[in-house]
């Protein structure tokens, strides 16, 4: 326990302390603030919001900002392994005594933790311009409503950062890992009136679809979804996993 | 740490004080149907410093990625301390300290900031022996620079730094002395063999630099086309019964020769007239007999020097020296 916590700590520091770490973080402000005021003064009546944490509540989900926050973690995701071998970083971090699943699980729990940092700056960030747009204070069953839509915008960018972890780790590609990664998220939007579609990671991604207009395709449900990505993810993991474990680093 | 060795006293190999702290057993690495490292077997024991050497392609540094866990090994297996690298990766690697080809950090980190990675994937490292180490190496100055600010032979040198950080029983490098100004060459090789004096610590270098490994290393192991070819200690002669081989310059070498040819104790190898120099064997106490009689006959001497067989000759002669690493 004592070993991970150092490794996740490694990796955060790696994160962090590049400068351009800090654009992806300020990109969110600006565009979370961008679209408040836009919103604001163009299109949202103030009375029919009713409150900026219900503003908050919209905004936190895929349909929102939980879609920038995906790109910005795949963006965050991709360069995870792939950054190792381009500095040939990869061979200091592997000659340690630490298995390669260690440090695999390391650096899936960083981008975790980025997913959360990055919820928490659009939360905080929502409530402030939200309440300044559309009055501060807001029901239990708002702020319920909250947290329901912060797990599905969470949800939403770990499917899609979960993605991206595979493909770095199996081409070691930071591009490559990014072009997939956000292709995938496109797709999230396009739906296939097909029965197999409904096993697809694309449409099962956004789970909030069943609190506002029900099911994308007939015959799913917010538990088939859940099922849907859990096997996906899974999949990504032992994929990345068994793949980084046996091979060669030249 | 050595659990392992305590479980097993019936395996009296592994429990004996001179335990090799790098073992290679019939090493075998396949990549496609080409066999890089075949039956590779060597051994490496405390305080030793062991050239590893061999043409382009030979198999170096597949064999020194194997040694630390980068490369998966077909057949045969490693054993650092006793342990398996194949079996107890954690447990082998523990004992390894390296810099793998060039020593690679993150170039937006400081030095201090890299080691303190370095520090944090092991078990025993403090502040304090990060603080020793970078004292140890003269890093002082440079510490809270960026490593993109570094000179490659800093680089090195931080290179060494986190390899000893958690004080290893076995230091592997690959081309330590790559980019290095002959003071920083000779700085390093200096550092090596303290280390490997005053702390025991077994050191497997491999190198191109033939002169370097014959200056640094007590031991060479050459190996070709993935196999090895042969091993031995430097400065022993191969043939100690043999004599020493001498060359003489002298002012008339004909003369000479017929003088030299009559002396029982001197055996003649050639003359070379446009050089003026004699090439003969002789025992050092016949020594003053060849003076003498080359003195009696009036023959000036100007030189005379031992041709010592170089590494280089040594290792061209067993790698078929059509190509020099």
């Amino acid at each position: 326990m004592r070993n991970m916590t150092a490794l996740v700590q490694n990796e955060w520091l790696k994160l962090t302390k590049k400068k351009s770490f800090w654009v992806s973080p300020a990109l969110l402000v600006a565009i979370t603030g961008l679209v408040t005021f836009m919103l604001y003064k163009f299109g949202t009546d103030v009375e029919e919001m009713g409150s900026g944490v219900a503003y908050m509540a919209g905004m936190l989900g895929a349909s929102g900002m939980g879609q920038f926050i995906a790109i910005l973690s795949v963006v965050a995701t991709s360069g995870i392994i792939a950054q190792e071998y381009a500095q040939g970083t990869i061979k200091f971090l592997l000659i340690r005594s630490r298995s390669r699943g260690e440090i695999l699980i390391s650096k899936y729990l960083v981008v975790l933790l980025y997913i959360l940092m990055m919820m928490a700056i659009a939360a905080v960030v929502l409530f402030i311009v939200g309440g300044m747009a559309f009055g501060f204070g807001g029901t239990g069953e708002q702020w319920i409503a909250v947290l329901k839509q912060a797990t599905y915008g969470f949800v939403y960018s770990l499917v899609y950062a979960s993605f991206a972890f595979m493909i770095g780790v199996l081409t070691r590609s930071t591009g490559v890992a990014i072009g997939v990664g956000l292709t995938g998220t496109m797709f999230g939007g396009i739906l296939i009136y097909k029965d197999f579609y409904k096993y697809v990671l694309f449409p099962n991604a956004d789970l909030s679809v069943y609190g506002n207009m029900g099911p994308p395709l007939p015959g799913m449900t917010l538990g088939f979804s859940i099922l849907v990505l859990v096997v996906y993810v899974a999949l990504f993991l032992v994929a990345g996993y068994t793949v980084f474990r046996r091979r060669d680093v030249a | 740490m050595n659990l392992e060795q305590t479980n097993h006293p019936n395996s009296s190999q592994q429990v004996s004080h001179e335990q090799p702290v790098l073992m290679l057993d019939q090493v075998t690495k396949r990549i496609g149907k080409k066999t890089i490292v075949d039956r590779l077997s060597f051994e490496v024991r405390r305080g030793e410093i062991v050239g590893l050497l061999g043409p382009n392609g030979a198999g170096k540094t597949t064999a020194i990625r194997m040694m630390t866990g980068l490369f998966t090994i077909n057949e045969g297996d490693i054993r650092i301390a006793g342990q398996s690298i194949r079996k107890q990766f954690k447990q082998a690697i523990v004992h390894v300290g390296g810099i793998i080809e060039n020593p690679e950090f993150y170039p937006y980190m400081s030095g201090f900031d890299n080691l303190k990675q370095a520090a944090r994937m092991t078990d025993n490292v403090t502040d304090a022996r990060i603080t020793e180490v970078i004292s140890l190496l003269g890093l002082q100055e440079a510490l809270h620079k960026k490593v993109k600010a570094y000179s490659l032979g800093m680089r090195q040198r931080l290179g060494i730094a986190q390899a000893l950080l958690d004080r290893p029983k076995l230091l592997i490098l690959d081309e330590p002395t790559n980019g290095l100004d002959p003071a920083g060459i000779r700085e390093m090789r200096d550092y090596l063999k303290k280390i490997a004096q005053s702390e025991g610590i077994a050191i497997l270098v491999s190198s191109h630099l033939l002169s370097e490994v014959e200056q640094m290393c007590t031991r060479v192991v050459i190996i070709q086309n993935g196999k090895l070819v042969t091993e031995h200690n430097i400065g022993d002669q191969k043939n100690a019964t043999l004599l020493p081989e001498l060359r003489i310059r002298v002012d008339r070498p004909s003369a000479a020769v017929q003088i030299l040819k009559k002396l029982e104790p001197v055996q003649m190898i050639e003359v070379k007239e446009d050089a003026s120099e004699l090439v003969c064997r002789v025992a050092d106490a016949d020594m003053p007999t060849l003076i003498d009689a080359l003195r009696e006959a009036d023959v000036v001497v100007y030189r005379i020097a031992e041709t010592k067989k170089s590494l280089e000759d040594e290792f061209l002669q067993w790698t078929g020296g059509n190509q020099i690493a």
